[in-house]
């Protein structure tokens, strides 16, 4: 009997198999690319996401702050300033009280801070080893602004990579905390985007964005050049690493290019506008160490190359399921 | 272009101009593999210098009935089975630990051997079996939690004992005319327990070029200018370029802690098949904390799935592109064998970073 496994939600190729089996059930289904969020008539933007982490506190946030960010984020990728949040809470007989509300406050200083309005909720109390103490579901909600056409389908060869921050600070750091490493500095880059990206929506060259969650960046550029039937090249040394995650990576023999991010976006834009980007992402706290890392190309669509700090070549793949700690 | 890239480009045009005829380099250990291939160092080799990966994936050389035993005790009621994270993917016969686990089986990864023993100090009402996979780098903390767990009297804390040596393993490559290996990138962190007298036979009884390398990808550059220079000197040695870790005399300290808990015994590897004191056997004083003694199982001898050749890409004998199930019916997402499952098998390096060779970027 075929069952699932942890690699079916893990972001990677797996996944991508589980959610073409459960479209395949929706023939005719008005799901029409797979972006981060949909979009409906009139501009309304619609994302759903669930959220399990374990821990729930983790260096840098926790699962309110992150369920709030995640799904807002989804919206913000797509140019849509998040309006309102409908959230599902599913918390197991016996959770602390008072670390929900602890949660609950983190999750309405986000939503508070973006002028985000909760109009919804389901609350379900399941029996002891149901699930693990808590999980929510949120859905958010938001319109498109000024920029309406962003999608994988505007990258064309000659757009330039951008990368607002760090990527697989929010992975390393949970990683760490479930492998029972302690790492000086190593904290989650859980944060909304929205402010940041607020202000490139202007930008007439900006072509698409993703927020490099689940997969990673690695798995963001692949979905993009197979999508878009277009190749990426980037060097590693334009890629502005952080040192902790970038240890924690080397620790556990895990590739940062696979860790999630929680507050790192990757932007396509064009030539022209690209240092343009790079000056409006820079001046937002959020964006100070966003780099140019890559640039797409008409040559080997499909496929993603990255330029090694060595001065190799090599390809960037995506990760196939839960990625699991090494041996030595 | 940075600093780093110039003395990497001067190292490869180095190699480029010593290789004046085909070498066959091995590199044993698949840390180094995967770290060749991150740093796409690969590109920057001569076309007459081949790198083939060796023996030096633990999950990988495990064996197949070792794999089934390791499946079926997590299906014992009562037990946790811990083991490193790479274990949990490997197709046994029937199933695998991430399945196990999948059908509510306790299976737990772990990071460090202590971790193992932590469990059942905890959970006292459960069974924990250790599945200790791994070569001289990980036997010593194996038979420190050991031990610690018999010094302690931990009756419900067991292990799965899978280590296996390194020189053994070369000795049957090295014999192996069919192989012909011209030189070998030796194991950093093997060394750092081993030292270096354990290789010495390689170039004196078998004419073969050792360099120890650290990770780095310079180190992997130096180490490989090394055994090219002594090919063409015609004077094979073992040579250390890792040397702000590993000592000549290696960790005495680490060594002595492997041979009070182990003792060489045979060894099944998967594509070499047994192989004589290649093993590390738990001492009979210990034998209470053998999992397959207190659980009454076997290993059995199981032949490795169908079609699949990791026997034949652990040994250098054939690339994994040339195996017949590579890419279409044996890749990460679906892995047949195990080389195509541990992050560190030569047959999912090939694969994620090359696509076997089948990519832009020619290797």
């Amino acid at each position: 009997m075929e069952t699932l496994t942890i690699g079916h939600g893990a972001g990677g190729s797996l996944t991508q198999e589980l959610v073409s089996m459960i479209l395949g059930r929706f023939p005719g289904n008005p799901v029409r690319d797979r972006e981060d969020c949909a979009i409906l008539p009139e501009g309304i933007a619609v994302t759903i996401d669930g959220y399990t982490v374990t821990p729930l506190t983790f260096e840098g946030g926790d699962i309110g702050s992150l369920c709030i960010c995640g799904s807002a984020n989804d919206l913000s990728v797509r140019g849509a300033k998040p309006l309102y949040i409908a959230l599902g809470v599913i918390a197991e007989e016996g959770f602390p009280l008072g670390d929900l509300i602890r949660f609950m406050t983190s999750a309405a200083g986000v939503c508070s801070a973006l002028g985000i309005e909760l109009v919804t909720g389901d609350t379900k109390i399941v029996p002891r080893g149901q699930a693990d103490g808590l999980f929510l579901t949120t859905c958010a909600i938001g319109r498109i602004g000024t920029h309406s056409g962003l999608g994988t389908s505007n990258i064309s060869p000659g757009d330039v990579i951008l990368l607002t921050s760090p990527p697989g600070m929010h992975g390393a750091t949970i990683a760490a905390s479930r492998y029972g490493l302690k790492v000086e500095g190593l904290s989650s880059d859980c944060a909304a985007l929205w402010p940041m990206i607020e202000k490139l929506l202007p930008l007439e060259g900006l072509r698409c964005m993703r927020d490099c969650t689940r997969g990673g960046l690695g798995t963001v550029l692949c979905e993009w050049a197979e999508s878009a039937d277009i190749g990426i090249e980037i060097d590693e040394t334009l890629i502005p690493w952080d040192e902790a995650t970038v240890s924690v990576c080397d620790l556990l023999g895990l590739d940062p290019l696979h860790m999630a991010g929680e507050g790192c976006a990757a932007i396509v834009i064009s030539q022209e506008e690209a240092a343009d980007a790079l000056e409006l992402a820079k001046k937002h706290p959020l964006g100070k160490r966003a780099s140019v890392i890559g640039s797409v190309t008409g040559e080997h669509p499909g496929y993603v190359g990255i330029h090694t700090a060595s001065g190799g070549t090599r390809l960037v793949d995506k990760p196939v399921g839960e990625e699991l700690p090494r041996i030595c | 272009m940075n600093e780093t890239r110039e003395r990497i480009a001067l190292l490869s045009k180095a190699l480029d101009l010593m290789t004046d005829r085909p070498i066959r380099v091995m590199e044993v250990c698949g840390t180094h593999t995967v770290s060749i291939f991150r740093q796409g160092l690969r590109s920057l080799f001569p076309p007459s210098l081949e790198l083939v990966s060796g023996p030096g994936c633990p999950v990988c050389v495990t064996d197949q009935g070792e794999i089934d035993a390791a499946v079926s005790l997590a299906g014992i009621k009562g037990v946790t089975v811990a083991t490193y994270g790479d274990m949990l993917r490997v197709p046994g016969s029937g199933s695998s630990l991430v399945n196990e686990r999948a059908l509510g089986r306790d299976v737990r990864v772990i990071t460090s051997a202590d971790q193992a023993l932590e469990i059942a100090r905890n959970e006292k009402t459960r069974l924990v079996v250790f599945v200790a996979v791994g070569f001289e780098t990980t036997a010593p903390s194996t038979a420190s939690v050991i031990l610690d767990a018999h010094r302690e009297g931990r009756g419900n804390f067991t292990v799965l004992n899978l280590h296996k040596a390194v020189p053994p393993v070369l000795e049957a490559l090295a014999s192996d005319k069919n192989i012909a290996l011209d030189a070998l990138l030796l194991p950093g962190h093997v060394s750092v327990i081993l030292g270096l007298s354990p290789y010495r036979f390689l170039p004196e009884d078998h004419g073969i070029a050792c360099a120890v390398a650290g990770f780095g990808a310079e180190d992997i550059m130096l180490a490989l200018v090394e055994v090219v220079r002594q090919i063409r000197e015609g004077r094979p040695r073992v040579a250390s370029l890792y040397s702000q870790a590993v000592r000549e005399e290696g960790n005495c300290l680490a060594r002595d802690l492997i041979d009070r808990v182990f003792e060489p015994c045979d060894s099944s590897w998967r594509g070499l098949g047994n192989l004589p004191l290649s093993g590390y056997g738990l001492r009979e004083e210990y034998s209470s904390i053998d999992a397959l003694k207190r659980l009454e199982i076997s290993i059995n001898d199981t032949s490795p799935p169908s079609g699949c050749s990791c026997g034949e890409v652990l040994k250098g004998k054939m690339l994994p592109r040339e195996c017949a199930l590579f890419g279409r019916l044996c890749n990460p997402s679906h892995p047949v064998g195990p080389c195509m499952v541990s992050s560190e098998g030569s047959c999912a390096a090939h694969f994620r970073f090359s696509r076997g060779g089948d990519h832009p970027w020619k290797h």
